[in-house]
């Protein structure tokens, strides 16, 4: 259906980060208030409106905007779609952003900088949602580029402190990797069908080569953009960032581009099923990769940085396995309760006046009570003990990776015999280990910031964060909870309201089946039992360790796998592994370059080297005139003689 | 008898003008330069341009050359004061060239450009003679009636010579 | 040579302009004294004097079309004289200026009009 209003979903945040960016130095600050966040909240309210026109008959609300350019055989439109999966993702957006503009509007009320973190705050939900709403690859790039500067404006917001600075740049550059990687994508796909509008390219018959490596190079840009293994080195340092920023763009939002982008192309990565393999491998990997990190981190900020990386895991095992609406949804209930986390460290810190070192928190239940609930709430979703909304999430991507048949007909070599279906359920055992790691390193978070005592220095008075802060707190950790209907098994809710609800069937016609055929049918419980059974492990084990032992259990941890222990505290080595393994020769090569081309050749042969050969030539030339006119006479007979050569012995 | 003439003429002005690049002396150079003036008249009465001969000598030896040698003996040169004369390689090459030239001019003269048989030969001033051919007249027409233009810038040209020399030799105006 | 008046051939006075203008040429580039380099080129312009009256004489064509006819070679040999004259006093002039500030009229001494 054409509507003539869905570009004001975009708009409206992009005009408000205009008018934030341009005039805010000077605008009252109440003023600037109302502009960014009227903006994010009018454009939720319209993508509300554009939801809700979805029904049986409307699959989808499309708009064009305008055409952007044609070269070739190439006519890109600046299109919009809203469809099921893009609108759930536009309110869970618009929806998040908005409360964390309420947060953000406590958290940054000492910052001299404000106008210019809300201009970048607004803009980077425009871009986000020109990513969601985008029609075809090339809008959805312009929308992926925007995140991605935006993510580097404010991860290094703070720009006056060198090492906050580097981490935005490093950021960016690691994203540019897997950008490059995406542009070839959409080049491929270009090739081979001629259009990039999403759904032409569904109905484009693709080859399995040709698919392959399409769906290879797009998968590439979104271990950029969402930081998988071997590109997730930037979200960790991306911490660097204000915490609201952390909680939007590296956790609810912009890491989550890339689950998008598979689940988008459902169509596109149902025909290369190698690359399906891929992605689950890979998000099974980062997951337990990240966990392990997690477990020995001291920063509360950092270890959320990884178990955003590791849920980020878990959503690639759903859409790899071809259960795009398992990923889909876990990403959903993940930007609620991880958002609710970040918000709630962001509390802490503002709380401790800008402490973020767990090993000097504690006991700060009696100081934050409302932070303290709200981040109990999002703990346990995250964790799964409850069945609340984590919980139902991660154990369907666990189910449907178990029981899946995308791999069934996937062999190691094109002719081989080695049939890859075992590899459901291996993706099956790490994901559960890592969901048992998940669940540890989690509950030694809450318990290390939040029970025991207060082990820091006397001259910090740890306080609650104000009304505003703990406002959109409470909103998210209620969201967290509510958000278990998005996954409760279907044969129980048949028939009643919350039917509706159920985001599998909700979303049935949005994606595409693997070739191999659905997953088998299974009856949920053991799985659940399973998936209870690894959160309250790692609840159990963290809970002998930290709530009763507070820092001790590090301790007593270290001497129990010391070597293990230090090689996690240093994030595996993997930042130090980069550096020497690329950044440095990089440096070399470009001060080589440098010293080659362009001092020597450039400066020295070109530049430098035509003006000395003018000089040359011209202190030859210069002697030519000597002032002698007798000289010149006599030069002058010597040419009046050739030309009385020319015209008289030779004949003109 | 005219062949005769015009040779004394020829060798006259030919060591006239000889005498005046080779002499060191100015004085000696100019005079023989006005010497090589009055047998260049001879030669222009043998070509029948009688009023330029007269002119030549009027103006030319009796003018300007008397002008250049009250300038000599103005500026009062002792000998020794020219200095040593050194003969460069552009030099050299200039006179080769000059040298050079001259031969080529001569030879292409001296070639077959003119024809020999008497029967081609064409003298028009010897028709025209009867109309005083290179006479005062027959100039005066031609100066005052065709080419007045020149004449009259010919004149400006010389008032213009004159109040530069004033100006230029003045020193203090 | 009986008939040398008569054979109507300017080739004698050419060969003569000729001889006379390489002498002048020769002298202005060899002398230094400024003077002589100034009766030199008096030397060149009556060369083309007399090469002018020569040809003013034998006309290779009848009836040349010039406004006047063939006299109108007399008329520009007027204008050489006329015109070398005041050459000749104006380069005097400069020669008497360029004696008062250098006390020289060796022409190799006035170099200054270079680099």
């Amino acid at each position: 259906m054409e509507v003539p209003w869905l570009h004001l979903i975009p708009l409206l945040p992009l005009v408000g980060a205009a008018i934030c960016g341009l005039l805010g130095r000077w605008l009252p600050r109440a003023g600037l208030y109302v502009v960014a966040l009227m903006s994010v909240l009018l454009s939720f309210l319209v993508g509300t409106h554009a939801f809700f026109q979805l029904d049986e008959n409307t699959a989808r609300l499309h708009q064009l905007a305008f055409n952007w350019f044609s070269a070739g055989g190439l006519h890109v439109d600046m299109a919009f779609t809203l469809d099921r999966l893009s609108g759930a993702l536009t309110l869970v957006v618009t929806g998040v952003g908005f409360l964390i503009h309420v947060y953000s509007v406590g958290y940054m009320e000492d910052d001299p900088g404000y106008w210019r973190y809300f201009a970048y705050l607004n803009l980077f939900i425009a871009a986000m949602l020109t990513l969601v709403l985008g029609d075809n690859l090339v809008a959805m790039f312009v929308g992926w580029e925007g995140v991605g500067l935006c993510s580097y404006l404010l991860i290094g917001f703070w720009y006056t402190d060198e090492e906050k600075a580097y981490a935005g740049r490093k950021a960016f550059v690691v994203n540019r990797i897997g950008d490059f990687a995406f542009l070839i994508g959409i080049f491929v796909l270009f090739n081979a069908t001629g259009t990039v509008s999403f759904a032409q390219l569904d109905a484009a018959p693709l080859g399995l080569g040709v698919a392959s490596m399409a769906a290879l190079c797009l998968f590439i840009g979104a271990v950029g953009k969402s930081a998988q293994l071997p590109l997730y080195v930037w979200l960790p340092d991306a911490m660097a960032g204000p915490t609201p920023v952390s909680a939007l763009i590296h956790a609810a939002t912009m890491v989550t581009a890339g689950v998008y982008m598979v689940a988008r192309l459902s169509h596109l990565y149902v025909s290369a099923p190698g690359v399906m393999a891929l992605v689950a491998i890979v998000g099974a990997l980062t997951a337990l990769w990240a966990a392990l990190i997690g477990t020995s981190q001291n920063d509360i900020k950092k270890v959320l940085a990884y178990s955003t990386v590791s849920q980020l895991g878990f959503m690639f095992i759903g859409v790899g396995v071809g259960a795009f609406f398992a990923g889909t949804m876990h990403l959903i209930t993940h930007a609620f309760f991880k958002a609710c986390l970040f918000l709630g460290s962001g509390a802490v810190i503002h709380g401790l006046h800008g402490e973020q070192d767990m090993t000097r928190m504690g006991g700060l239940r009696k100081y934050m009570p409302s932070t303290r609930t709200t981040f109990l709430v999002a703990t346990v979703a995250i964790t799964g003990i409850l069945p609340i909304s984590g919980f139902f999430s991660k154990d369907e991507i666990l189910a449907q990776a178990l029981h899946t048949r995308a791999f069934n007909f996937l062999t190691l070599t094109p002719n081989g015999t080695t049939h890859l279906g075992f590899l459901g359920p291996a993706i099956y055992v790490v994901g559960s280990l890592t969901a048992l790691l998940t669940s540890f390193y989690m509950w030694r978070c809450y318990f290390l910031t939040f029970s025991g005592e207060y082990r820091g220095p006397d001259s910090v008075h740890p306080h609650e964060a104000p009304p505003v802060m703990t406002g959109p707190l409470w909103i998210l950790a209620a969201l967290s909870i509510l958000g278990l209907v998005l996954g409760l098994p279907e044969h129980w809710v048949r028939g009643t309201f919350l039917e509706r609800f159920n985001w599998e069937a909700f979303t049935a016609r949005v994606f595409s089946t693997p070739r191999s055929g659905a997953p088998e049918e299974f009856t949920p419980f053991i799985g659940y039992a399973i998936a209870l059974a690894m959160g309250w492990a790692g609840f159990a084990a963290s809970h002998r360790l930290y709530f009763i032992r507070g820092l001790a259990g590090d301790e007593a941890l270290t001497q129990a796998i010391p070597r293990l222990r230090r090689a996690l505290f240093a994030k595996l080595y993997v930042d130090e592994f980069y550096d020497w393994l690329i950044v440095r020769p990089t440096w070399k090569l470009a001060r080589t370059l440098w010293n080659i081309v362009d001092a020597t050749i450039i400066d020295g042969l070109f530049v430098n080297g035509v003006a000395q050969l003018v000089a040359w030539v011209a202190a030859l030339a210069r002697r030519f005139q000597n002032g002698d006119v007798q000289r010149y006479a006599a030069v002058t007979a010597v040419g009046v003689l050739a030309l009385v050569y020319v015209f008289l012995v030779r004949g003109p | 008898m005219e062949a005769i003439l015009f040779y004394i003429f020829a060798i006259g002005v030919l060591v006239a003008g000889a005498q005046v690049i080779l002499r060191r002396n100015p004085i000696y150079g100019a005079v023989s330069l006005a010497g090589a003036f009055f047998f260049l008249a001879g030669i222009y009465v043998l070509l029948s341009a009688h009023l330029i001969a007269i002119l030549q000598i009027i103006v030319y030896a009796g003018a300007v050359m008397v002008l250049f040698v009250f300038v000599i003996m103005l500026l009062n040169l002792k000998e020794e004061e020219l200095g040593e004369q050194r003969v460069t390689f552009w030099k050299a090459a200039g006179v080769a060239a000059v040298v050079a030239t001259a031969g080529v001019l001569v030879w292409r003269a001296l070639g077959p450009a003119y024809p020999t048989d008497p029967s081609q030969i064409r003298d028009n001033a010897v028709a025209m003679s009867a109309q005083g051919f290179g006479g005062v007249k027959a100039v005066g027409k031609v100066l005052y009636l065709s080419s007045v233009l020149p004449f009259e810038i010919t004149s400006l040209l010389l008032l213009v010579a004159v109040v530069a020399a004033v100006v230029v030799a003045k020193g203090k105006i | 040579m009986t008939d040398f008046f008569y054979s109507h051939q300017p080739q004698h006075y050419l060969v003569l302009a000729a001889l006379l203008f390489a002498l002048g040429a020769a002298g202005v580039v060899l002398r230094r004294n400024a003077i002589i380099v100034l009766l030199s080129i008096e030397l060149m312009l009556n060369a083309v004097n007399l090469s002018f009256l020569a040809f003013t004489r034998f006309p290779l064509v009848a009836n040349p079309p010039m406004p006047g006819g063939i006299q109108q070679g007399h008329a520009a040999t007027f204008f050489v004289i006329a015109t070398a004259a005041a050459e000749a006093a104006v380069g005097l002039a400069i020669i008497i200026a360029v004696f008062r500030s250098r006390l020289s009229i060796n022409v190799d001494e006035f170099d200054t009009l270079k680099f």
